[in-house]
């Protein structure tokens, strides 16, 4: 009956790690993001840069600057520059259609239009459960890179993709 | 003197016939006599009428002359002129009447001075009117003179008148005489005339009908063969003796000849016989007979003995073609049959014609019904044609709808990425509200799955409207092929509705030709009963002559024995 005391040892075991309550995450550590999608790739950005989506429409380009700046767009009464991070990243080009969306993101002093193929959704992730770029993923993108989760979204830095100086036409053209 | 019948005839007629010429002459004098009284007759009543006439032209004058005197108009005077002419005519026809009678005549001639005495007598009271008045005349009338002329004149007149009267009478009585003489001569004279016809007519009949009714008797009997008669009338030598004597010659002339054809007759021909005279017909005939009896039997003899060799050489033959007969109907006979079984083929052969004839009609009817199926099916390729435009025109529709489908699927479809992209922002949104905001990111959540409900719907829809447009497009094309089929059907029922056509002009053609062929047949069959019934009439014939042929073996026998039995008969004369 040894076997049988063992066995019953084992299920007791067993169940007690599945009733047992998850262990809450600590909510500070939790970073809410915006998955999108660029060319096959998964990408995400914070939330709180983010003030708006919109369907991308009505594009004017603009002659004289740089290829990841696609052109300029009428939101609302607010001209917005569109910022294609396929060029800027050297994606694989898919052309523009309607189905792409602009994610309206802001930093102090910078508000931009990012391009992107499709927009996924709201998620929450750990903060910690970010790994490091891996080095196959692109050699551009991982200076401006927070990290690569479980799931290999790729979650961009924001803040310093918008501080790049390379990204501030007038300036460079002034 | 000899008395023959001629004069016995002559003698009782002529005595008959001179009475009647003295009846005649008597007659003609008595009628002649009394034409000539008649004459007279009438002469003395012309005088009668003209005396009359002579009386009343004179009254007539006178009263005319009257009228005048009266009435003194000259109108009256025209009449009496003319009654004056008249009585002058009168008395002068009255002298001319009375010329040939002596003591009229006289009286005639006093008449003459009378009567100019009368008219001068009127012309003066005339006168004396016309001179003075009436009652110078009236007392001429009354004087009287002409009336007493007047008196006178009428008396004279009278007596000539009586005259005459009496003259008349006189002659009346003699002519009445006349007529009674005539009469009793002519009565009296026929009536010796009819018995001394009769008379003699009697006496001439017993001399003469008696001996001729004996020869007519004789004659009878030499008539009906009887040679033995004799006529015997006494010693006659009128005209009937010499005719028994006559009669007597005759007799004995045909005895002889009688004799002679007796001899003939029994087979002696070497009787001669002299003719009585030159125109003795029967010696002549019977002299010429018997020659020519000699030259017939001599020939007779020969030809009996040729037609003795000749029936036996007949016989022969008849034999033969007996045989012959019989073979050749045997031949006839199968003939007939062969004939008979070509009969029934050619009635099979016109069977089987109308036979023909009667499916190529039927076959012209099926090929009309072909025509009709035809002229059916084009109609039904008309109306799967029209149906299938009707269906080619609701393919477009559908196409078209199935476009706006796709329009509006477009629509939805960005409605439901537009929900997404408001889901995502409300989602930022509650992510901005923080803890607050964690009930309206569940909404947000939700709408964005409903989003992508839509939009997955959307996609299925695309995926079957792409199948529907697929399948419209095939429909559309199969239609378009369907279309093209049809109008090849079309064309296709047409060429088969021509072929049609033809083979039922082609079936017509051949019903035709099959009637025709029926018709030549049946008449090939008519023909065919018209030689099976020829053969027939052949082989009866050919029968016939079979028998016959037999019949003239069996004369050929008789004829022979003929000429035997004629040899013996010939051989029996003696020439």
């Amino acid at each position: 009956m040894s076997a049988t005391d063992s066995g019953r040892q084992v299920l007791r075991e067993r169940a007690r790690a599945l009733a047992r309550v998850p262990e809450e995450p600590a909510s500070h550590q939790r970073l809410e993001l915006l998955e999108f999608r660029l060319a096959q790739e998964r990408y995400a950005v914070e939330t709180r840069h983010v003030s708006d989506v919109h369907p991308f429409r009505d594009l004017t380009p603009l002659p004289g600057t740089p290829a990841f700046i696609r052109g300029v767009v009428n939101l609302r009464g607010r001209l917005l520059a569109v910022f294609d991070l396929k060029k800027f990243f050297a994606l694989p080009e898919q052309g523009i259609t309607d189905l792409h969306s602009i994610i309206v993101v802001n930093t102090p002093g910078l508000e931009l239009g990012l391009l992107a193929d499709v927009v996924v959704g709201v998620r929450q992730v750990d903060a910690g459960s970010l790994a490091p770029a891996l080095p196959t993923l692109s050699d551009i993108a991982a200076e401006y890179l927070k990290g690569v989760n479980a799931e290999r979204v790729v979650v961009l830095d924001l803040d310093r993709l918008l501080a790049d100086p390379r990204i501030l036409v007038n300036h460079q053209s002034t | 003197m000899k008395w023959n019948v001629g004069s016995k005839l002559g003698l009782g007629f002529g005595a008959a016939l001179a009475i009647f010429v003295l009846v005649g002459i008597a007659s003609w004098q008595s009628t002649r006599a009394q034409s000539e009284e008649a004459r007279l007759v009438a002469h003395t009543h012309d005088v009668i009428a003209t005396l009359a006439g002579l009386d009343s032209a004179v009254r007539r004058a006178e009263s005319e002359q009257r009228g005048y005197l009266i009435t003194a108009e000259e109108r009256y005077l025209r009449p009496y002129e003319a009654a004056v002419a008249e009585i002058n005519t009168y008395r002068l026809r009255l002298v001319d009447l009375v010329s040939d009678n002596p003591r009229q005549s006289a009286r005639a001639q006093e008449l003459g001075p009378a009567l100019a005495d009368r008219v001068a007598r009127l012309a003066e009271s005339l006168e004396v009117r016309r001179r003075q008045d009436f009652q110078a005349v009236q007392a001429v009338i009354i004087a009287g003179q002409g009336k007493a002329a007047m008196d006178k004149l009428h008396d004279q007149i009278e007596t000539m008148a009586q005259e005459e009267e009496r003259l008349l009478e006189t002659r009346a009585v003699a002519s009445a005489e006349a007529m009674r003489a005539a009469n009793q001569t002519v009565i009296g004279g026929t009536l010796i005339a009819l018995l001394v016809a009769g008379v003699a007519g009697f006496a001439i009949t017993r001399n003469v009908s008696g001996p001729l009714r004996k020869l007519t008797a004789a004659a009878d009997r030499i008539a009906v063969g009887d040679l033995g008669v004799s006529v015997d009338l006494g010693e006659r030598s009128d005209e009937i003796g010499l005719l028994a004597q006559a009669f007597t010659r005759m007799t004995r002339s045909l005895r002889s000849m009688a004799g002679v054809a007796e001899l003939i007759a029994a087979g002696d021909l070497r009787a001669s016989l002299q003719p009585q005279s030159a125109e003795d017909a029967l010696g002549h005939a019977f002299v010429k007979m018997i020659a020519n009896l000699r030259a017939q039997i001599g020939g007779m003899l020969e030809g009996a003995t040729v037609l003795g060799s000749a029936a036996s050489e007949i016989v022969a033959s008849t034999t033969q073609l007996a045989a012959g007969a019989s073979e050749s109907a045997a031949a006839v006979s199968q003939t007939t049959t062969t004939v008979e079984e070509i009969r029934q083929t050619a009635q099979l052969a016109s069977q089987k014609a109308r036979a023909v004839s009667d499916t190529a009609q039927k076959t012209v009817q099926v090929s009309a019904t072909g025509r009709k199926s035809t002229e059916d099916s084009l109609a039904g390729m008309a109306r799967i044609r029209s149906q299938m435009e009707a269906i080619g025109a609701s393919m477009m529709r559908l196409s078209e709808q199935t476009q706006a489908i796709g329009q509006i699927i477009a629509s939805v479809e960005d409605l439901a990425a537009q929900s997404n992209l408001l889901a995502v922002n409300a989602a930022i949104e509650a992510a901005k509200a923080g803890e607050h905001g964690k009930g309206f990111g569940v909404v947000a959540q939700e709408v964005k799955t409903l989003a992508e409900q839509s939009r997955q719907a959307t996609d299925r829809v695309r995926a079957l409207l792409g199948d529907i447009q697929k399948a419209t497009t095939a429909a559309v094309m199969a239609t378009e092929q369907g279309s093209k089929a049809v109008d090849a059907g079309n064309r296709q029922t047409e060429v088969a509705g021509e072929s049609i056509l033809a083979l039922a002009g082609s079936a017509n053609e051949a019903a035709l030709a099959a009637t025709q062929i029926a018709a030549s047949s049946q008449q090939q069959l008519v023909g065919m009963d018209q030689v099976a019934g020829a053969m027939e009439s052949i082989k009866q014939a050919s029968t016939q002559n079979v028998a016959s042929a037999r019949q003239l073996e069996t004369a050929a026998r008789n004829l022979n024995d003929l000429g035997q039995r004629l040899k013996g008969l010939v051989a029996s004369y003696s020439i």
